[in-house]
């Protein structure tokens, strides 16, 4: 099922072109929005909310319009913004049953679904201290249950794990996993991290000034190239001569170099081994690719 | 919290918390309406503190018992010396400092933290539209204010029954202050929350609410006195209209035909309509600039 769709969606600002003719679809499941920074993630989100009006082209979401439907898309989208949104004063218990009564639940039911929703985030005894206390950690969890409160059917993420630490980050894309699996609720979440998009996505659109770079299923980002990397002491631009020379694609990547190969070939390390060997330099580190959304992207953009 | 539990059989569930999951949410979903007046009653009672640190309540109640002090005074007055000593439809032109550094005082809470924490994406991507946050941030200073307002006068009415006074009650008085208490509501509200909303910043909201209120009744005074000292009556007569509470009070004089509460009275004849007007065109202007304001706010 689509769960939202532009057509040619253009935003342009008295100064900046913030979307460029857009068109990208989305299916059920988690979605990872990726691109650098300004490059129009907020911007296409504020726009499928119904808060800003496009300048051309259009948009569905869950096959409602944006521009006359607004309120009955934000009935059932939970929005997570990417700044800091809550008052210091309030205790998370009260603020996200505001707002879930914000959304148009009754009273009471607001009270169940915040305690439900806090407890599914992770916060416990601290829900009834002010959130002027909290850490960033628990601040994100609360900005996580106030989107999620009223049981959207789906969810906008804008850079859900800005400011975490290594733990915090882990926790927060583990947090998404779930939703978007067990919940069962769609989300949109965008990063300019690509590499941790790769662990929860099912899907990644990438967009580099407002325009559509690549949209495609996860397995295929990460099997476009198959490559090998090699790390050596010292002389690793004559390696990546001497393979070059012996017919293969060499990419320098700061220290390491990757070395482009056909899937499931054991040619291409003995190769590698052999000219180390025959070179006379000392191998740090030989191994299989980690292909990274990043990688994909780096490229890609180097070709627009 | 979820414990490891051993999985009951389906037969005998009782008595054993588990970890259920996630549950997804059937019941009813409520429209505009119902937020509207979720927003309303929030911002209500964070105007008077309930809800807030206890240091916020400091504040509303302390205004609250001085606006109340006239009409207990006035009542062991009556119930003294069998007169009155306060007359409904002065009330709120006499207490008008207080009720000014209510509303400089209380306004930015209502529009400030929203702006300077952002919360107010929060609620714009929730199924309301920008003018029902207007609405309710305007309606519940508008209603604090009538309280402000409404109960005292209340008070020293059912004080004037139970004494008993000499004469029939003024009755029609009190309940012409009483329609005056909403006019008076609706403009210092539409005022306050208007100018309040221009700045992130509390303390700088505050300042402005109060230094807008100073300045009108400086002006006014020094006009009136002026113009008194040339003996140009009818201009100061029209000078006193430069401060909000006399303009409110002269459509109290114009709609109900209660004594003017200045020295000198207002305008005659197009006077009172002109007092109306100037209302409702304060009024007017404050929630246009709040609308475009806050659309502009929402397009951010």
């Amino acid at each position: 099922m689509t769960i939202l769709a532009t057509e040619g969606l253009t935003k342009r600002f008295p100064r900046v072109t913030a979307l460029d003719r857009l068109t990208v679809t989305a299916e059920t499941g988690v979605t990872g929005l990726v691109g650098a920074n300004g490059a129009g993630k907020s911007t296409l989100i504020k726009i499928l909310l119904g808060l800003l009006a496009p300048t051309e082209g259009r948009a569905t979401v869950l096959g409602l319009d944006p521009a006359s439907q607004a309120l009955d898309i934000r009935r059932v989208v939970g929005y997570m913004p990417e700044h800091d949104c809550l008052p210091p004063d309030m205790s998370a218990t009260e603020f996200t049953v505001h707002m879930a009564q914000m959304s148009g639940l009754p009273r009471s039911a607001a009270r169940e679904r915040a305690a439900d929703t806090l407890r599914h985030v992770g916060l416990y005894e601290e829900r009834y201290r002010p959130i002027g206390g909290y850490s960033t950690g628990m601040r994100q969890r609360v900005k996580l249950a106030q989107a999620l409160v009223h049981d959207p059917r789906l969810l906008f993420l804008d850079e859900p794990t800005n400011g975490l630490d290594p733990q915090g980050r882990d926790d927060m894309l583990g947090l998404i996993r779930r939703i978007g699996g067990e919940f069962g609720i769609s989300v949109v979440v965008t990063s300019h991290l690509l590499g941790e998009l790769e662990r929860v996505c099912d899907h990644v659109i990438v967009i580099d000034g407002g325009r559509l770079l690549r949209s495609s299923a996860i397995g295929e980002f990460t099997q476009a190239t198959q490559s090998i990397i090699v790390e050596v002491e010292e002389g690793a631009d004559r390696l990546a001569a001497r393979l070059t020379e012996a017919g293969r694609r060499v990419t320098p990547h700061g220290r390491t170099l990757a070395v482009e190969v056909e899937t499931g070939s054991p040619a291409a390390f003995d190769l590698v081994r052999d000219a180390v060997c025959d070179l006379d330099l000392n191998l740090v580190r030989l191994e299989q690719g980690r292909h990274r959304i990043e990688d994909v992207f780096r490229e890609e953009a180097a070709h627009v | 919290m979820s414990e490891a539990v051993p999985a009951p059989a389906p037969a005998q569930p009782i008595g054993v918390i588990h970890d259920i999951g996630y549950r997804h949410y059937e019941g009813a979903r409520l429209g505009r309406g119902h937020a509207f007046a979720a927003l309303t009653l929030h911002s209500l009672r964070g105007v008077f503190g309930l809800g807030r640190t206890a240091r916020a309540k400091i504040m509303p109640f302390v205004l609250f018992g001085v606006m109340m002090l006239p009409a207990a005074v006035s009542i062991a007055a009556m119930a003294l010396i069998q007169r009155q000593a306060m007359t409904y439809p002065s009330y709120a032109v006499v207490m008008q400092p207080v009720l000014a550094v209510f509303l400089a005082a209380q306004s930015p809470y209502l529009v400030a933290p929203d702006l300077r924490f952002r919360v107010l994406p929060l609620y714009l991507s929730r199924p309301i539209a920008t003018a029902d946050y207007v609405a309710a941030k305007l309606a519940a200073m508008a209603a604090a204010l009538f309280l402000l307002i409404a109960v005292p006068l209340t008070t020293l009415y059912i004080g004037e029954l139970l004494v008993d006074l000499p004469g029939p009650p003024h009755s029609g008085e009190y309940f012409a202050a009483l329609a005056t208490s909403v006019v008076f509501a609706v403009l210092l509200a539409c005022a306050g929350v208007a100018l309040a909303s221009f700045t992130p910043r509390r303390g700088l909201g505050v300042a402005a609410v109060i230094a807008v209120y100073l300045l009108a009744s400086a002006i006014s005074g020094v006009l009136v006195g002026v113009f008194e000292s040339i003996s140009r009556d009818e201009a100061a007569a029209w000078a006193w209209l430069i401060n909000p509470f006399f303009l409110v009070d002269a459509v109290q004089v114009w709609l109900f035909g209660t004594p003017p509460n200045n020295d000198g009275g207002y305008p005659p004849g197009v006077g009172g309509p002109v007092a109306a007007a100037g209302v409702l065109a304060i009024i007017a202007l404050s929630v246009a600039a709040l609308l475009l304001r806050y659309r502009k706010a929402a397009s951010s």
